[in-house]
């Protein structure tokens, strides 16, 4: 179905959280205050890398109106931090890493206080080597950044001896993609408020992707039982990954117990750049060859990223880079080695698409690069080369069967604007069409279209794991209760990050149950009041969501209709859910209301429901079990005056499972593209000596609405096999990988050249048009 | 609502040392300073150089206008001043004394949702909702100025205000929907 308002009915409706949005009631985790709130800042190092010699504090603690100063003697518990592995100083003790590293906080009456605090803690500091380059870091003689060396993981999968195939290939490529350092750029800052409770617990309102894992972490360095923090995690102005590690959590929960009294902290967005993570830089080298028909033969990798200078969720992106780097082609041979190297730049980790964004990027390069040397139209050698349903996952495990990779591809070969490039419009170019010798591309300017434009089309194919992954618990589940007040309380431990969430649960609620929107209460992001749902991440929250409500509706439902059958005296057969209460089948009337029910209760009706994320059969850690489909075709136009490219319009097929809220899904799949287009079109948070460059939205640019005004289409692919078990799968993610790698493969159509290198440098683009020949031709007409 | 709190202003330039961005005290030169804010006359006491998007947000409360870029890229602050969109981390107290001010808590009409908010609402113009009060602003004053924009005057008024989630797909669909449905109106 091709998603909008019109074809899906009924099913487009108005968000639960939409109004509090449209009117700015909704109050934001930084938009809260209370009484006799402190503001924080935090002392971060100036240095990318250096040993700490000596911290005074004396003069910030005696300024008036400062009520602390912490620094790493300050921590009761473990001074560290991070998801998968803490290696992280919450303030660095003898050694800074990067420009980020926290070395003091401050907790004064007023921001300008805090300010002047920070400006009076002395920090002596020895500058060390700065290792900005991965391949540096890699050398015998660099720097070790930690003890255990400079690789933070190291990760390979091999099925065959791929340098002994290519001997014997007809055509081999052999490229190297390099990926730059994307920013998340959410418009809401990290931030939050601390409040210290009478018992000496604390209250955290602060964004988090997964609020129990920030209780886990802040109970390690608090030194406090997890019992005693409560976080309250949503909503959350945009996240993409970006806010799943702590990031000032620390601080204001270490200020707020110091001080007792509830503190603030929003990081300007100076402070989030320098601090916050990015996606990982991968340079990504690839050799792939083929026989004389096209069929891929062997095909080698190997990958480097620059992780920045703690673990985080580094190892975990690689594992993923790795694995998409093969995704569903069937290659006789694969050898990829990957690496994910400490630097002294700035903190790379989880970000939407986690790796995937750098591997199709490589990965479909690669794929027109052949198609070209073997003589094939691009899409057709996918198709020779892709696996069929049957067939096993990248790292040779068993997946989740679906004909999801062939209707995708399908749809894009059929799609309008696929079948253009085939056969361009020639009304556009008429003109030029006409005056120049038939040898000459009509697409090369001409008609409506300048002689120094040009237009191409291309397209790419995507697949994308969801959940952690094989190796990595992933559990979840929900709760439904009836309550006192009588309502239907949902509760799940998943945040709202602008997804929509919520809105997701409640269509599945009312679809599945019968439910009116009135009669539920939806309780997300409360660490006191849900249940282990796992992380809101990897794609994987809709299809928990789904699993979880499958679970809950027979107990659920049962024990609702017997409890109304009691108070009714009525049979339970005669007896449904619906919207407002409790429906008799034969007459068609609601037997009682959930309100009179739940008074008649003695207790609430409680079910819960514990499940995990589907892992395949397998000992390749990472690998997956479920996976979404999509191909995109886009169509660009190229001015060679400027080198710019203008993406121009958009079509995606995606193959996901059954659509719970097309409002939602649509949201996804634009959106992330939109991502996809600035990674290919204008981000790069480029370092220097460690250094960003960019600090802000004045020098890193994402898209306007300018860049993002031509048309996209997307086209839901719903079919499942019958057997299926999963439901609707993950497509939070998928939309922000194919596009970038499409524009390249467009370029390569409307200009010619191969584009290796993220974001593509209009410079490249000024050169490869002949705008001097193209005007000559012009005068002479 | 704290009107002894020094003004911050906020500098761009990286310090040379890689600190926090220095905070400036301003003289605290508190002057009566008001306003028409959302239909309300508005008296205050505070220093001139004050950022509206602080007399807003702080003195105010007012958290409708977003905190984002600060050096007006974004548009989260985005505030009518006059009926022109104005990004409110860059104004400061004296250049607005005596104007009239809409927030996007006065943008609604007495009997609900402004017609652009509710095209919003309806077409999903919205995901995390943190640059919806200003793009909402931005657009409003775009079609109090022209009703029927051309999809250049429309980009133009919409590429100071940043969405990070959307892609700008629903939130084209919105004003269009907006659009449409003020050429129906009189």
């Amino acid at each position: 179905m091709l998603l909008n308002r019109l074809n899906s009915g009924d099913r487009w409706r108005v968000r639960p959280d939409g109004p509090g949005k449209v009117t700015g009631t909704l109050a934001y985790l930084t938009d809260m205050d209370v009484p006799g709130e402190l503001y924080a800042l935090v002392l971060r190092s100036p240095h990318p890398h250096a040993r700490i010699v000596s911290i005074h504090t004396e003069a910030a603690r005696s300024l008036p109106g400062v009520a602390a100063v912490l620094t790493r003697a300050d921590v009761p518990g473990l001074n560290r931090f991070g998801i998968a592995r803490q290696d992280q100083p919450v303030f660095c003790e003898d050694r800074t890493r990067y420009v980020g590293d926290a070395v003091a906080a401050v907790a004064a009456e007023t921001l300008a206080l805090a300010g002047r605090a920070l400006d009076l803690i002395e920090v002596e500091y020895e500058p060390l080597p700065t290792v900005d380059d991965p391949e540096q870091a890699l050398m015998p003689d660099a720097p070790l950044l930690h003890p255990e060396g400079n690789i933070l993981h190291a990760k390979s999968y091999r099925s065959g001896d791929a340098e002994a195939i290519f001997g014997q290939c007809a055509h081999v490529v052999e490229e190297t993609y390099v990926t730059t350092r994307q920013m998340h750029a959410y418009m809401e800052t990290e931030g939050g408020l601390f409040v210290p409770g009478p018992d000496g617990g604390l209250t955290v309102y602060a964004p988090t992707q997964h609020g129990l894992m920030d209780r886990l972490q802040l109970s390690r360095i608090l030194a406090m039982p997890e019992g005693r923090i409560r976080i309250v995690s949503s909503p959350i102005g945009g996240s993409f990954g970006g806010k799943d590690e702590l990031n000032v959590q620390p601080y204001g929960s270490l200020l707020a117990m110091a001080t007792g009294r509830p503190v603030k902290i929003h990081n300007s967005r100076r402070e989030s750049v320098r601090s916050g993570l990015k996606r990982h830089p991968m340079t990504i080298r690839m050799k792939t060859g083929t026989d004389e028909s096209g069929r891929i033969l062997a095909h080698r990798v190997r990958i480097v990223a620059d992780t920045g200078p703690y673990a985080t969720l580094g190892a975990e992106v690689l594992n993923f880079a790795t694995e998409h780097v093969v995704s569903a082609y069937r290659f006789g041979c694969v050898d990829v080695e990957s690496v994910s190297v400490f630097t002294n730049n700035g903190m790379s980790g989880e970000f939407r698409g986690f790796g995937g964004n750098q591997a199709i990027f490589a990965l479909e390069g690669q794929m027109d690069r052949l198609a070209e040397a073997v003589g094939m139209d691009p899409w057709e050698f996918r198709r020779l080369n892709m696996k069929t349903a049957d067939e096993p996952g990248p790292f040779g495990q068993t997946i989740a069967r679906t004909d999801g990779l062939a209707k995708v591809w399908a749809a894009a070969a059929e799609s309008a604007l696929w079948k253009e490039r085939a056969h361009p419009d020639n009304s556009e170019n008429s003109d030029i069409g006409a005056m120049l010798s038939s040898k000459h591309d009509p697409r090369r300017g001409g008609g409506d279209l300048p002689l120094w434009k040009r237009t191409g089309i291309g397209a790419a194919l995507v697949m994308h794991g969801a959940g952690l992954g094989y190796g990595i618990p992933d559990p979840s589940g929900g709760r439904l209760a009836l309550r006192k007040d009588g309502k239907i309380e949902a509760s799940f431990g998943f945040e709202e990050c602008g997804q929509g969430l919520i809105a997701t649960l409640e269509q599945m609620l009312i679809e599945r149950f019968g439910f009116a929107a009135e009669d539920l209460r939806i309780v997300i992001g409360d660490s006191d009041a849900v249940p282990d749902s796992g992380s809101s991440t990897a794609s994987r929250a809709t299809s928990m969501m789904w699993k979880s409500l499958c679970l809950l509706q027979p107990p659920f439902t049962e024990k609702l209709l017997t409890e109304a059958a009691n108070c009714c005296g009525l049979p339970v057969q005669r007896l449904r859910l619906g919207p407002g209460g409790i429906w008799d089948r034969e007459s068609g009337e609601r037997a009682i209301g959930y309100p009179a029910l739940a008074e008649r209760l003695a207790e609430p009706i409680v079910c819960e429901a514990s499940t995990s994320y589907p892992t395949p059969d397998t000992d390749v850690v990472g690998a997956h079990y479920l996976y979404s489909y999509a191909a995109v075709v886009v169509k660009v136009e190229i001015d060679g005056l400027t080198g710019r490219i203008r993406v121009l319009r958009q079509f995606h097929a995606v193959a996901a499972g059954p659509v719970m809220n097309p409002q939602g899904y649509l949201g996804q799949i634009e959106g992330g593209s939109s991502m996809a287009l600035g990674y290919a079109l204008l981000e790069d948070a480029a370092m220097s000596q460690g250094q960003y460059i960019a600090n802000n939205f004045d020098t890193y640019l994402i898209p306007t609405i300018s860049d993002l005004s031509g048309p996209v289409e997307v086209l839901a692919i719903e079919d499942l096999p019958d057997d299926d078990a999963h439901g609707p799968r993950g497509v939070g993610e998928i939309g922000s990988v194919g596009l970038a790698a499409a524009i390249a493969s467009a370029v390569r159509n409307a200009a010619g050249i191969f584009i290796h290198r993220l974001p593509i440098d209009p410079a490249l683009l000024q050169e490869v048009i002949p705008i001097g020949e193209l005007a000559v031709m012009s005068d002479g007409r | 609502m704290d009107d002894k709190e020094p003004v911050r202003l906020s500098v761009d330039e990286p310090p040379s040392d890689g600190r926090q961005p220095s905070v400036i005290e301003a003289p605290s030169a508190f002057a009566a300073w008001s306003c028409t804010v959302n239909g309300k006359a508005v008296a205050l006491q505070l220093p001139q150089a004050r950022r509206l998007l602080d007399i807003i947000r702080e003195d105010l409360g007012l958290t409708g206008t977003k905190r984002s870029c600060e050096i007006g890229r974004c548009g989260a602050c985005m505030v009518l001043v006059d009926g022109a969109p104005v990004n409110s981390c860059l104004m400061m107290a004296y250049q607005c004394a005596g104007r009239t001010l809409v927030t996007i808590e006065g943008i609604a009409d007495e009997d609900g949702l402004h017609p652009v908010q509710r095209a919003f609402l309806e077409e999903g113009g919205y995901q995390c909702g943190y640059c919806t009060p200003g793009m909402i602003v931005s657009a409003k004053a775009l079609l109090d100025a022209k009703p029927n924009p051309s999809s250049e005057e429309l980009e133009e008024a919409l590429s100071g205000n940043l969405c990070r989630c959307t892609g700008y797909g629903g939130i084209l669909r919105a004003v269009h929907r907006a659009i449409e449905e003020g050429r129906g109106s009189p």
